[in-house]
């Protein structure tokens, strides 16, 4: 082996861990919404990809009518996805949750199928609204970002848009973190998924702080929709092969874990681009489901992710 | 303990200092008054036509057996019974001219109502500082929790040296003291303890009711559910004994004698059997 292979062998492998790294952060904030769901209200929502879709829709729509610069219509679509979260946790998932059940003596069981059944029907809900309003066509949200590059070296380098998200997503991420910890509010999050009974003995309203629990999730999917509307083409059917790479991160990761979801996002990412390098584009996705299967096996709480109670 | 006891009771006196400074009810007012209620659990009728009247610095011990009832009555003055399709109460429950069975929960505390629950029901997994500003959630509290949180470390000087380590790595009696830390946060002018001393060590029970009439001292009402009936009744001003959920004798301890608490206790007929002791730490089980 002569040191040119084993350069290029070196610059593949890095190039590889690089792009994979990168591609992790846009996957956990795909992801970091669910989490947040699951987390605190153990609550699965199934409609999640497609509220990442209909948030890619609205800044498609917003950057066309508009002619602003595509980064713009993050102040629109952020408010607006939380407020539509906060409204249909109150209007409706509050109604329907594991919670809820509990409180009226149903069986558990009806707690867990119920939002299960409601989030699939708003999902279909979603998807075909969508094909209604936007027609089947695939759309993207028009930028000069796609094929900027940063070079590291005359043959490392990695995509803007993604060093974007990255920095963004652990941005995001360690911000969300610190907001749980340290706010008023997000300790409020914290205990009402921990204990909502005795959550309401310290004044807490429970529906309003699971609303606003919601409501962040789908800002987070707002954000996600802006960035898959940034990096490739989308239609109205989308949305449920984000719920299942969002599902894949956050079991890697661990649930209810933030740290766990940028590491799931990162170690799903790595593993796609090196699988993708060395065995061809059709072995990334088997590739991504074999080290979930296998983190699944081993360690069934994920990687970062406390064994539960 | 390193503080001393009169240190501790000025501690306890200014925590309260809310509820102290508030204009004193009219006299002959009760500023706590329970009539006729009762509570259910579907169909099961847990608390029968209980009715109660407290004042600013009563100190009130409910004495009985397992599922006589106490902890359904405390849970229906915080309004956990009312809280849901499960269970419900009838009757009625004012507290300072507000009527607490039309409140959910979180008005209750608001309201200056709040539990220190059986079993404690710690956020597991937050620190003790955590738990403890958990409890100064609501807006009202906000701008007293430096000076809250100073006084509940001088009252438990051990939570400030573990103030941020998680609860659920604390002994059982550290728990109950950041238990009882987290109600106080919330400045309350009546606070209810259920099952106090219940699985913690003899020494600990020791510390915490040292500190417990400093807690309730300074113009609050203090209710203790409690097994053990010798510190019960050391503790309070008045008690009252339920069975099969209802209140079967009430008074103040000193005008009592501690045979005819056992008999109303035990629902005995003659008031001087000496069966067993309610007093023994494990009459629960």
């Amino acid at each position: 082996m002569t040191n040119d292979d084993l350069y290029w062998m070196g610059i593949d492998l890095a190039n590889g861990i690089l792009s994979g790294a990168m591609l992790g952060g846009y996957y956990a904030l795909i992801s970091v919404g669910l989490a947040l769901n699951f987390g605190v209200m153990r609550l699965i929502n199934l409609a999640h990809g497609d509220w990442i879709i209909v948030a890619a829709y609205i800044c498609a729509t917003i950057a066309t009518a508009s002619g602003l610069q595509p980064f713009w219509t993050l102040v629109i679509v952020v408010p607006v996805m939380y407020a539509v979260g906060y409204g249909v946790q109150r209007g409706l998932l509050n109604h329907i949750s594991v919670q809820a059940a509990e409180r009226r003596g149903m069986s558990p069981v009806y707690g867990l199928m119920l939002p299960l059944l409601v989030t699939f029907g708003l999902s279909i809900v979603l998807s075909q609204g969508m094909l209604l309003i936007f027609s089947a066509d695939t759309t993207a949200i028009k930028n000069d970002l796609s094929y900027s590059a940063i070079s590291l070296s005359a043959d490392l380098s990695i995509s803007l848009l993604r060093f974007g998200f990255f920095i963004a997503a652990a941005v995001l991420l360690g911000g969300l973190a610190l907001w749980l910890k340290t706010t008023h509010i997000g300790r409020a999050i914290r205990a009402a998924s921990d204990d909502p009974e005795t959550a309401a003995l310290m004044g807490m309203r429970t529906p309003h702080i699971y609303s606003v629990a919601s409501g962040v999730a789908l800002a987070s999917a707002g954000i996600a929709g802006f960035m898959v509307g940034m990096s490739r083409s989308f239609q109205p059917f989308d949305g449920p092969s984000f719920l299942l790479m969002a599902f894949g991160v956050v079991v890697l990761g661990g649930l209810g874990s933030l740290l766990g979801t940028l590491v799931g996002g990162i170690v799903l990412g790595i593993v796609q681009v090196l699988a993708g390098t060395y065995f061809g584009p059709a072995a990334q996705q088997v590739a991504g489901y074999l080290v979930i299967l296998m983190v699944l096996a081993l360690r069934p709480q994920g990687l970062l992710a406390k064994p539960s109670r | 303990m390193s503080t001393s006891a009169a240190e501790t009771a000025k501690a306890g006196a200014t925590i309260l200092a809310g509820a102290a400074a508030a204009p004193p009810a009219a006299a002959g007012v009760p500023d706590l008054r329970i009539n006729s209620l009762s509570a259910y659990y579907g169909e099961l009728r847990a608390v029968h036509d209980v009715s109660l009247e407290l004042r600013r610095g009563d100190v009130l011990a409910i004495i009985g057996a397992n599922g006589a009832g106490k902890s359904t009555l405390l849970r229906s003055m915080v309004g956990l019974v009312n809280h849901g399709a499960r269970s419900h109460t009838r009757g009625s429950i004012e507290f300072d001219g507000k009527r607490l069975d039309k409140l959910s929960p979180a008005e209750i505390v608001d309201a200056g109502v709040t539990l220190v629950p059986e079993g404690r029901r710690l956020f597991a997994r937050m620190s003790v500082e955590d738990n403890l500003l958990a409890g100064a959630y609501l807006p009202r509290c906000r701008p007293t929790i430096p000076r809250k949180l100073e006084e509940i470390y001088s009252l438990f000087p051990r939570l400030r040296e573990r103030k941020s380590q998680l609860v659920s790595q604390m002994s059982g009696g550290e728990q109950q003291m950041v238990a009882i830390g987290r109600a106080l946060m919330s400045s309350p002018k009546l606070i209810a303890f259920d099952e106090l001393s219940l699985g913690l060590s003899p020494a600990m029970v020791e510390e915490i009711y040292k500190n417990l009439s400093a807690i309730i001292a300074g113009g609050a009402i203090g209710i203790l559910v409690e097994q053990d009936l010798k510190r019960a009744l050391g503790a309070c001003t008045r008690f009252c004994v339920m069975l099969e959920g209802s209140i079967v004798l009430e008074g103040r301890p000193q005008d009592v004698r501690v045979e005819d608490i056992t008999a109303a206790y035990f629902g005995s007929t003659h008031p001087h059997s000496r069966s067993e002791a309610p007093g023994a730490r494990d009459a629960r089980g």
